[in-house]
């Protein structure tokens, strides 16, 4: 999960180190040359379906089937200080007692508008809700609220992930205690969140909302990009080593395992160039949603890696934007 | 090198479970480890300069955008289905000849709004690839904004025996032909504006340097310009390996190097590239944004951090990235 290390050693480091008669054309924009095949070894004992645990780790290290990712996080560090310029600062509210426990709320013009929250994603480990600023923008333009959910990454929190989910479900239920303060309809409620992000929403999703005295369908609806649906495969994987995985972690909060308790239509996810047990994890929740008679819609989007898709939410004519639109029926047309 | 539908990458791990012995070799999955491993070239001994500080090999890849863009299949097929999408939602788009030859047309989305802006829309693909129905992913954002949208049709240079110029020649025809009928299409013949990308954005800077006034038009026909990633100066890609598919010519290089002729240019301009693309498209960016500056023209030069070649021409259908953003600022249009 850690950036692409092979983007450092530019072609231009390599010119310093040389003695000039070594031809080595120029721009950094060599790292994105050449994409190679991973060289063949024996192959280890199946800890997960057909993988073993060299093919297991990497399809939860995203960096491994996505070179791009650094280039990508470029990006998008340039277009939120673009937004940000825009918008200005979004309104930062308290959900809880932490110092982290805030949401970023970017109000659009108009009033009793609906409401997106999303989670940001970083395999559980990363990310800061300002890194999402830039998604903002188009949901304040087409006259919707967005909120980005501020919460603990699980090396602050001892390697538990439970309290993230806690963090999450405790800001969203704040969002519809206090939507007509910001002026949101706490009736126009949705969620949406990438990678580890989706499956705290998928957690947030299975919430049993009745239990505080809340509605169950709370939440209008769901988009979850790239996500994971059931632990078990992750604990196995190297991402163990950050996240002290236990077996009551790994029932609470596979979603995939509480389908009952779901009570929003959703909408699932994936992009052809992930990594395939993140391509399985949406493909068999979206099989066990549609099973249970849940309603489910699922978008495989061709051409996409990882954090492409997670890119694509904030634009509304790609994929994960174009979902987002129409659940929550904003319009583009002017 | 064929920008639109680049060289795929046939070796995929796949293929290597299908040669390799009988299920010891480990071979993840899916067509995904495409995107693995970013490499930096094997080093090599250094040949005569040919352009600035660089070879014959160093020049030929700078002129070859898949060398410096390997996921350029992956943002191929992402186009390919986008492009799908869009042509299920939107109407077909009305296509009218601007020429007597049966490419000579334009695929015209209409937008809603009466009296509305025309944005026109010029393709890249090396100058050898591309046709207009394969960017209707592009006229959604515009369409519904409250534009219109066309794209041109205009002939590859292999159906033009290697010669750049008609192909220039077509897309001045095409825009002198929108300029005069647009009120035929509910479309403002005085809010006319071009965006283009890669070789399309060479073939728009040689629209810009047209004299539009020895064919009784106002010089300033177009109103504005995005031009992404483009060539503005013909010699170093006359040098370049691309010679073995365009027939150069002194006179050819003079005439549609778009950075010789800047006192024809009359209008402001968007100039744009991506750090990621080569060294030559963002000299080519840089120098032509320079040069206009220096001449007094209105340039507004945006350097994508963290863009490719194929990733700074996806963004024409973005309204918040790099050349959608342009746009929509240059027309006024309001976003979504």
């Amino acid at each position: 999960m850690t950036k692409h290390s092979s983007d450092r050693l530019s072609r231009r480091a390599l010119v310093a180190g040389a003695a000039g008669t070594v031809a080595l054309a120029a721009e950094p924009a060599s790292a994105q040359r050449c994409p190679a095949v991973p060289p063949s070894r024996a192959k280890g004992p199946l800890v997960w379906l057909d993988m073993d645990q060299h093919e297991l780790d990497e399809s939860y290290d995203q960096s491994v089937y996505a070179f791009n990712q650094q280039h990508i996080t470029d990006r998008r560090s340039e277009r939120n200080e673009v937004v940000l310029k825009l918008l200005g600062k979004p309104d930062r509210v308290a959900y809880g007692a932490a110092e982290i426990e805030k949401v970023d709320i970017y109000k659009t013009r108009r009033a009793n508008a609906p409401v997106m929250i999303y989670v940001h994603g970083g395999a559980w480990r990363n990310g800061r809700s300002a890194q999402n600023a830039y998604l903002a923008e188009p949901f304040v333009k087409a006259g919707a609220h967005f909120i980005n959910v501020e919460f603990n990454n699980v090396g602050e929190t001892d390697g538990d992930i439970g309290v993230m989910v806690e963090q999450c479900r405790r800001a969203v239920a704040w969002v519809y205690r206090n939507a007509a303060s910001f002026g949101g309809d706490p009736n126009a409620l949705y969620l949406s969140g990438h990678s580890s992000g989706g499956h705290l929403a998928g957690c947030v999703v299975i919430t049993e909302w009745e239990k505080q005295g809340l509605p169950r369908d709370l939440l209008k609806g769901a988009l979850l990009g790239s996500g994971m649906y059931d632990l078990k495969p992750a604990r196995l994987s190297a991402r163990s080593r950050y996240v002290k995985f236990t077996d009551a972690m790994e029932e609470a909060l596979s979603a995939q395992r509480h389908l009952d308790r779901i009570h929003t239509p959703l909408v699932l996810v994936h992009g052809t160039l992930e990594t395939p047990d993140f391509q399985r994890q949406t493909r068999d929740f979206d099989s066990a949603l549609r099973a249970a008679g849940k309603p489910v819609t699922l978008i495989v989007a061709k051409g996409h890696n990882h954090f492409e898709l997670g890119e694509s939410l904030g634009n509304p004519y790609g994929v994960m934007g174009r979902a987002a639109f129409e659940m929550m029926k904003l319009t583009t047309v002017v | 090198m064929a920008a639109d539908n680049p060289g795929s990458h046939p070796l995929t791990r796949r293929a290597l479970v299908a040669g390799a012995a009988a299920g010891t070799l480990a071979f993840g999955a899916e067509p995904a480890s495409a995107q693995r491993c970013p490499a930096v070239p094997p080093a090599r001994t250094k040949g005569p300069l040919v352009w600035l500080e660089m070879d014959q090999q160093d020049i030929d890849e700078a002129y070859d955008n898949d060398v410096y863009a390997f996921n350029a299949k992956s943002i191929n097929d992402r186009r390919v289905y986008n492009n799908q999408i869009v042509r299920d939602i939107l109407d077909k788009p009305q296509r009218v000849a601007y020429g007597p030859s049966e490419i000579e047309k334009l695929d015209i989305y209409k937008t809603r709004r009466a009296n509305a802006p025309v944005l026109v829309f010029i393709h890249g693909g090396s100058w050898r690839g591309g046709r207009a129905d394969q960017f209707t992913v592009y006229s959604e954002p515009y369409v519904k904004a409250g534009a219109n949208f066309v794209v041109l049709d205009f002939n590859n240079v292999g159906e033009t025996n290697g010669d750049i110029t008609p192909m220039v020649e077509q897309c001045r025809r095409a825009v002198a032909w929108v300029y005069r009928n647009a009120a035929s299409f509910g479309a403002n013949p005085n809010e006319l504006y071009l965006i283009s990308r890669s070789s399309g954005s060479h073939l728009s800077s040689c629209v810009l340097i047209t004299e539009w006034e020895k064919q009784g038009l106002p010089r300033d026909i177009v109103k504005g310009a995005v031009l992404g990633s483009g060539m503005y100066d013909l010699k170093p890609v006359r040098l370049s390996k691309r010679s073995g598919f365009v027939k150069f010519t002194d006179a050819m290089e003079q005439e549609l190097s778009a950075m010789r002729h800047i006192d024809r240019i009359n209008a402001p301009l968007v100039v744009a590239h991506g750090t990621l693309e080569t060294p030559e498209f963002q000299r080519q960016a840089r120098d032509f944004a320079k040069a206009l500056e220096a001449a007094g023209k209105p340039v507004k030069l945006v350097v994508a951090r963290g863009y490719n070649h194929y990733e700074v021409g996806e963004t024409i259908g973005h309204p918040y990235a790099v050349l959608g953003r342009a746009a929509f600022e240059m027309m006024k249009l309001d976003r979504a």
